[in-house]
């Protein structure tokens, strides 16, 4: 056996990581119950709840109890991968790869971003099944590219959560308290404009809370959420994700030197 | 600078951990797990690193892979600074840390080693090839496509080794390789670390087993709490603590006499006693030939139970003796 060195690709590594988590996915069907399942039925109780409030209060009821279930999909998820990969004891051989975990990390949010889409689909045909026809939205168009770079948003911020399961192995127990916290602070559930003044400076400084907002513009007429808009929503979200993207490879780097200091990899 | 020919050079590399207890009150307990480790090793060679339990072999071993920084001193593998050159190192280093964990067990063996393979960045083209090379290397060909969590115990121990080998590492970290195998396994997981040496891999292999030790690492050291008490070819470690011979004598007690008596037999060059319930035994360790069994009978005339084996001083009597004079 001749010794070789081999460059590592990150694309190759990403993809590597969207197809484990697929793989792992398959293996083990408990997995559907939160990608799958649970946003139907946040979707259909939400359904039954506004059904006689009007065709645009709808849309709004199912896209909050859809973007809930998607939101803990593609961001609690990622990081949830990395808690099981210390679980597992796999932390370390993938940490001692040449391949910077960050790559990892990202391949495993692409494939948590497309089952939440999955999932969004799976919601959209149950509603128009249950509904007797699609819910009314006024630019089906961009509310669907909307709603990939919503999932995006989602996402930037699933990469930095994964680096705080990577920090310790106490960031579910951190994630968990935190968890209704973030669905409420970042408009989930309803529009943070609702929410006391003071804690909206928090709620911008999380990019969902602007792509939800800019979703809700563009399928609710009428809707009043922040006073800049549609576009200064959309620029909110582009500038926050592309902020958090260009930091994650940064919060990766100190996250990774911090462990081998610390010697805490293999604790779970 | 590190020399040319080394594999591995450390200079002084300590580690201290500091673990905490409890919620509000937090109870911190320092530990020095490595004190100061000076430590060479050859290239293309198998080189052991024996140890008590904690004694800090695997803390050594996670340093030398990059997966743990040292608290002070410098480490060079391949002639590369494990902190500074990281990245550089890490495609060319293979870990086996072993045992139950470690792997994704709810895909099979060759998913496994095909997710480590993209990390690695194993060309494409090559990539399956190398898969079943590794499975074969490892007899894991037929359970290759069944889920880990299936496996054995010694079947992960060996898709463990599978994947620290399936990027062709020129030096390959063994954290106890065979633990937990049975001696089937364990004897081919032997074979293989040879071959691979025959390969060119360095080997940097730790262990409980003083006769794997023995039987593969023509150099190693002894390390007792983060200590490396002796590092030097199995030979002159034998001559260290006092020889290649050892006779063990043993009868129902001697007194201060017998036992001053046996201390003074011609070339005896290490002494130790030993209580078992009621039998007393005497360690003669020795560098020459000229003591002979019926001398020691006849320096205990009073011993009608006397009985006298001589045999070759074994790497446990070395590594016992090292460990024990450390504790001291």
């Amino acid at each position: 056996m001749a010794t070789a060195t081999v460059q590592y690709s990150r694309a190759r590594s990403t993809y590597a990581a969207l197809r484990l988590s697929v793989l792992q996915f398959l293996a083990d069907p408990q997995w559907l119950v939160p990608s799958m399942i649970a946003p139907v039925v946040f979707a259909l109780v939400s359904f039954e709840l506004f059904r006689g409030a009007g065709p645009y209060f709808l849309t709004y009821a199912i896209l909050g109890a859809g973007m809930m279930s998607m939101w803990g999909q593609t961001l609690y998820g990622s990081g949830w991968a990395t808690g099981m990969d210390r679980e597992f004891g796999t932390l370390e051989p993938t940490i001692q790869a040449p391949t910077p975990y960050l790559y990892v990390v990202v391949g495993r949010v692409l494939w948590n971003v497309i089952s939440g889409l999955i999932g969004g689909g799976i919601v959209y045909v149950v509603i128009v099944i249950v509904a007797g026809g699609p819910p009314a939205v006024p630019n089906p168009v961009g509310f669907a590219l909307l709603f990939v770079f919503v999932m995006v948003t989602l996402a930037s911020v699933g990469v930095i959560f994964a680096a705080f399961y990577v920090y310790t192995r106490y960031a579910g127990f951190i994630q968990n308290i935190g968890e209704f916290a973030f669905y409420i602070g970042t408009g989930c559930m309803f529009p943070v404009v609702l929410l006391p003044f003071v804690t909206n400076p928090v709620s911008l400084a999380f990019p969902p809370t602007w792509g939800l907002d800019a979703l809700r513009y563009l399928s609710i007429p009428g809707y009043q959420g922040f006073g800049w808009g549609f576009w200064g929503d959309l620029a909110g979200a582009v500038a926050t994700t592309v902020v958090y993207l260009s930091v994650a490879g940064l919060v990766f780097q100190r996250v990774e030197r911090h462990v081998l200091e610390e010697g805490n990899l293999s604790e779970y | 600078m590190p020399n040319d020919s080394s594999a591995i050079e450390t200079h002084g590399i300590t580690r201290d951990f500091d673990s905490r207890k409890g919620f509000l009150f937090r109870e911190v307990t320092h530990t020095e797990a490595l004190k100061g480790i000076d430590l060479t090793v050859e290239r293309g060679a198998i080189f052991g690193l024996l140890g008590p339990n904690g004694a800090g072999k695997t803390t050594l071993t996670k340093i030398l892979s990059t997966l743990l920084l040292p608290t002070q001193g410098q480490a060079f593998v391949l002639g590369h600074d494990v902190v500074r050159d990281a990245d550089w190192l890490r495609p060319r280093m293979g870990l086996v840390l072993g045992g139950e964990r470690g792997l994704y067990t709810r895909i099979s063996a060759r998913e496994n080693l095909r997710y480590f393979a993209d990390l690695y960045g194993i060309p494409r083209t090559d990539r399956e090839r190398r898969i079943d090379e590794v499975l074969a290397r490892v007899d894991l060909e037929e359970a290759a496509d069944r889920r880990v969590e299936e496996y054995s115990r010694g079947m992960k121990q060996k898709l463990h080794l599978a994947r620290g080998i399936l990027h062709r590492p020129q030096i390959l970290f063994l954290d106890e390789p065979t633990i937990g195998l049975d001696p089937k396994s364990a004897r081919e997981t032997r074979k293989l670390v040879r071959s691979l040496v025959a390969d060119g891999v360095t080997i940097f292999l730790t262990t409980h087993y003083m006769f794997e030790a023995e039987e593969l690492c023509p150099k190693l050291a002894v390390l007792s709490k983060g200590r490396i008490v002796a590092q030097d070819t199995v030979a002159n470690l034998r001559h260290l603590v006092g020889g290649d011979r050892t006779l063990d004598v043993e009868a129902y007690g001697f007194d201060d006499r017998e036992l001053d008596s046996l201390r003074h037999l011609p070339g005896v060059s290490r002494f130790l006693t030993e209580e078992f319930g009621p039998v007393s035994r005497v360690t003669l360790r020795m560098r020459t030939d000229e003591l002979r069994v019926d001398q020691v009978h006849a320096a205990l005339p009073n011993h009608p139970e006397l009985m006298v084996r001589e045999r070759r001083t074994s790497m446990e009597d070395v590594y016992l003796d090292l460990v024990e004079e450390e504790a001291r």
